[in-house]
């Protein structure tokens, strides 16, 4: 229903189901994954203007999915969102271009702002 | 005994007074600085307690995206502070309530049992209503929890009933080797009708295990000893999150009229458990995010009344309407109406403390539910002289309401409740649950004026809304129950009669529109859950709308409905989107489930019986029975030790009262520099040299904040208390009274108004950083409604003087840290105006607006009160 498809990333499933309830109610589509692995495997296959990303998981992480996704798609914004904030991290995040990044637990209307500011961000490039 | 040199004189002579003044304060007393400091050390971990509980009341709210990290963390943080307080509180109170530690230690086991996933706690498999208490919520089911809080809490007329527990549950699984087949069958699967038709004729076919079948058997005896041989029973489902956030309405089978016996009841029983893995059950289960085998089922055994009239009752028509009470009836058993079956009358009552009677819409009652000879129901034609004539005389609705109203008091918020009446005219309780409503906010934008459309008007206020919203779809006609697999995605549903099938489809389609159907039915339950806009008893929605045809629904909070042919963009554009309903999150759910044993309070008031340790249910109770117990354990402290040093010295006195020009006695325990030197038994506002209390007090006397023609009344409000606070000699004497602890720099105040309570505690000294107000206020007595307007006009107040505000149901709590002495006095007096200007509220806070209106004028300082 919405030309803007937003990813997900938690291993944690109530995050994954809350960002989804939140952000379908704003008209996204959404899709939401448990781990960095699957969620890279379906970036190759799908655009998605947005994907929001738990920095700390098993396998690939947060840092990992960002490197990923910006190198496939500049254009992807990347939220990061982490129950274990440290500065380097942020630095680093930031050094790869990181749309934003949240502290856990996330406002959600923060979320939903940042988000927006992100697909107000593409959809002006692309008018330009 | 006489010195013998100097050194060793002072030490002696102390030893010697210590030894006196024990002796006259009955050997007990400890010193009151050590006490202050005691009462100090509670005070400090329950206020960490109530700050940690703020938060995680904000985060689990649904606005954050959180994870179990943030639970599990915020919780640890929330049992420590909640140990420090119960063991500073012990020490304090010379260890007089061992049972709050043994309070702790069971609510502290539920939450732990909720954050593992942990089985029942508990092992035992029947329990009788009478004996299930607080903590067996879980393990018993939602269905039968509330029914013994019906019976054993509120006295009601509740048919002998017996539980059936989840750990019974487990035990059948395990017995029948069905456990291991339930994993293996697994989420993915869930949904495949041959593997669910095979689990259920699994479980048809178990047999239970010897200690459950010993149980059983030992339940049925006993009831029928008490309700005589021929009693019968109804067994239903009560699963264990069943009338929680979600209802499950109609969705496990319920069977009625079985013999009492153990061979009867137990077949009723895997019925029961099989309808866990019926298809449409299953839909419902992942529709809200359960895995098979999430949902434990504990079953409800209840002796049946011989039901001449059954129905159900809302205690709110709708979230805007929450004054009018919704009242269906149906000439026999209680499907007739929640299974939609008949055209039930419905009663519509204004609340109040005379109820009145609006509405009677009397149903064409054709049909009708009866006990068949053998087991089961019997569905036959109503007798022709009853179809037409109402099921209730006004007297009997009235009196329905005053009782649904007492039930909707209970739990502080709407209710949906199943009852029956008997030959006699005797009413029986079979069921309450939480009403969902729409949220307010929704409720107010669906009922502002709709824009105009250019759109041929199809139907127009037919039927009664039972989900306001507005939506478009094509409209897909449902001539019978299977071809509800056909239904695409997004349709408007059309059908005859309601019914709790519809729940397969309910969160696919967009709109439900039937012909026939009560607002009270289950179907309308579910789809409240779902905010599936809803209108049903149209009379012919299937005849004037056509299959294919694309229509616009809009049903308004205000009970209209409009079905426009064909697309309104403009009107659904404006439609404000709802906020997301995170309950639809089941890990979202079991995570905020803990806070059912954190945050409500149902301790409140300190001077009924029920006003102890042991009935403490949640974290809140617990903090609120510390409080009014430390307070009382620091005023006998200083009442022993001032009565002790009376006897020896004379003159010293620890608690006076103060004199002061308030229609309010009020008793001060000074601990140091909050009195005059030469200050009396009695204290003057003059002699009073605490700094925030005199601020608080000057608030409290303030001209035009009391009004005239309230003080005779409060007068006599508080005569008791007067009479009361001056037998100090009691033990409990000061409990729920006015006591302010003080010194120069610190007030701890805790006020009684009537009904409300609250509590003030303030430091105010010359370094900022070290000031904090801290209040918190509980009102009772009056409405839900006014309760929660005079929050409302509290919190608008409160936010004006930059406190931090959170409010939990009846309970206010309001913060303040890091500002200089005057500001904190400045906003005393400011507290202080409002703590009696909201005791004087009542009838004056009938609407929001009133509130909010209010609120302004006591910001400008005009504190008249008019009607």
């Amino acid at each position: 229903m919405s030309q803007f498809s937003i990813m997900v990333i938690d291993d944690e499933k109530i995050v994954g189901s809350m960002a989804r309830l939140s952000l379908e109610k704003e008209g996204y589509d959404v899709e939401t994954f448990l781990d960095g692995e699957s969620a890279l495997k379906r970036i190759k296959e799908k655009f998605f203007h947005v994907v929001i990303t738990d920095f700390k998981m098993k396998g690939v992480d947060g840092l990992e999915v960002l490197r990923t996704v910006k190198r496939l798609y500049p254009e992807t914004a990347v939220i990061m969102i982490t129950a274990f904030a440290n500065l380097d991290v942020a630095i680093e995040a930031l050094r790869d271009d990181v749309h934003d990044f949240f502290p856990k637990p996330v406002k959600i209307k923060e979320l939903k702002a940042s988000v927006e500011r992100a697909l107000k961000k593409f959809k002006e490039s692309h008018e330009s | 005994m006489a010195p013998s040199s100097s050194p060793t004189l002072l030490p002696r002579l102390f030893r010697r007074l210590r030894s006196l003044w024990r002796s006259a304060t009955g050997g007990r007393a400890v010193e009151l600085p050590v006490l202050f400091a005691r009462f100090q050390a509670v005070l400090a971990a329950k206020n960490r307690a109530l700050e940690i509980i703020t938060d995680m009341g904000e985060k689990l709210g649904g606005d954050y995206l959180f994870d179990i990290n943030y639970t599990q963390g915020a919780y640890a943080l929330l049992f420590e502070a909640m140990e420090d307080a119960v063991s500073a509180f012990s020490r304090l109170t010379d260890n007089r309530y061992p049972e709050l530690a043994e309070v702790l230690a069971r609510i502290d086991g539920l939450i732990r049992r909720m954050l593992t996933s942990a089985g029942p706690g508990s092992n035992k498999l029947v329990l009788f209503h009478d004996d299930i208490t607080w903590d067996l919520a879980g393990e018993v089911g939602g269905k039968n929890y509330q029914l013994a809080v019906l019976h054993n809490e509120l006295k009601l007329r509740v048919p002998p009933a017996f539980a059936i527990s989840t750990a019974a549950f487990d035990e059948y699984l395990q017995h029948n080797g069905l456990t291991g087949q339930l994993a293996e069958m697994g989420d993915e699967t869930a949904g495949g009708e041959a593997a669910l038709a095979a689990m259920r004729r699994a479980v048809l076919a178990g047999s239970l295990p010897p200690d459950f079948a010993k149980a059983l058997a030992a339940a049925v005896r006993k009831m029928r000893s008490r309700c005589g041989r021929h009693c019968r029973l109804a067994v239903r489902s009560s699963a264990d999150e069943e009338d929680g956030f979600f209802s499950f309405a109609g969705q496990f089978e319920s069977i009625l009229n079985v013999d009492c016996t153990e061979s009867a009841v137990a077949a009723a029983y895997r019925r029961v458990v099989a309808s866990l893995f019926q298809p449409d059950a299953v839909a419902y289960q992942r529709h809200l995010g359960y895995g098979l085998g999430r949902v434990k089922m504990a079953v409800a055994c209840v002796a049946m009344i011989e039901a001449e009239v059954s129905g159900v009752v809302y205690t709110a028509a709708a979230a805007n309407e929450r004054d009018t009470m919704l009242i269906s009836a149906a000439w026999g058993l209680g499907p007739g109406v929640v299974d939609g079956l008949t055209d039930a009358d419905l009663y519509t009552v204004r609340k109040g403390e005379n109820p009145q009677l609006l509405s009677v819409r009397v149903g064409r009652k054709e049909l009708m539910v009866v006990r068949s000879e053998d087991e089961g129901t019997a569905t036959v034609a109503t007798p022709v002289e009853l179809r037409s004539k109402s099921c209730l005389t006004e007297s009997q609705v009235l009196e329905l309401a005053r009782r649904a109203m007492t039930i909707e008091a209970f739990y502080k918020g709407p209710q949906d409740i199943e009852w029956a009446m008997d030959g006699q005219g005797r009413c029986y309780f079979l069921q309450t649950r939480g009403l969902r409503l729409g949220e307010e906010e929704d409720a107010a934008s669906a009922a502002a004026p709709l824009p105009p459309e250019d759109l041929p008007v199809l139907m127009r206020n037919r039927g009664s809304v039972v989900q306001h919203g507005a939506t478009a779809g094509r409209v897909f006609i449902l001539q019978h129950v299977d071809d509800l697999d056909r239904v695409p995605r997004g349709s408007i549903l059309v059908a005859r009669h309601d019914s709790p099938h519809f729940v397969r489809v309910i969160p696919f389609v967009n709109a439900i529109i039937t012909d026939l159907g009560t607002p009270t039915s289950h179907m309308a339950s579910i789809c409240r859950e779902f905010a599936i806009p809803t209108v049903v008893n149209t009379g012919d929605a299937t005849t004037v709308l056509t299959a294919g045809q694309e229509v616009t629904l809009v049903a308004d909070s205000g009970g209209d409905c409009t079905v426009l042919q064909g697309v309104a963009h403009e009107l659904l554009r404006r439609q404000r989107r709802g906020a997301a309903n995170m309950r639809q999150v089941y890990e979202y759910r079991r995570q905020k489930y803990i806070m059912r044993y954190i945050a409500p309070l149902n301790l409140v008031n300190p001077l009924e019986e029920e006003f102890t340790a042991q009935r403490c249910r949640t974290f809140n109770d617990m903090i609120r029975f510390m409080h009014e117990m430390s307070v009382q354990a620091l005023v006998e402290g200083a009442v022993r030790q001032g009565n002790g040093l009376l006897k020896f010295f004379g003159r010293q006195r620890a608690v006076r009262r103060l004199k002061i020009d308030l229609p309010l006695k009020m008793l001060l325990v000074d601990l140091g520099g909050g009195v005059a030197k030469e200050a009396g038994a009695e204290v003057t506002f003059d002699e009073l040299t605490s700094v925030p209390l005199r601020a608080v007090l000057q608030g409290m006397m303030h001209p035009g904040v009391w009004h005239e023609e309230g003080v005779a009344l409060r007068g006599r409000d508080l005569m008791a208390s007067m009479t009361r606070a001056a037998d100090l000699g009691n033990a409990g004497a000061t409990a729920g009274y006015n006591v302010a602890v003080v010194s120069r720099e610190y007030v701890n105040l805790s006020l009684r108004f009537g009904y409300h309570f609250s509590m003030l505690d303030c430091y105010c000294g010359d370094q900022p950083r070290n000031n904090h107000i801290f209040f918190r206020f509980v009102g009772g007595a009056a409405s839900i409604t006014s309760r929660s307007l005079r929050l409302r006009l509290m919190a608008t107040v409160l936010a004006e003087y930059d406190y931090v505000l959170k409010i939990t149901g009846d309970l206010l709590v309001a913060r303040l840290s890091n500002i200089g002495s005057d500001e904190v006095c400045r906003i005393l007096n400011q507290t202080g105006r409002l703590s009696v200007y909201v005791k004087q509220l009542d009838a004056q806070l009938d609407s929001e607006e009133s509130a909010d209106r209010l609120a302004r004028e006591f910001l400008r300082g005009n504190y008249t009160i008019q009607p």
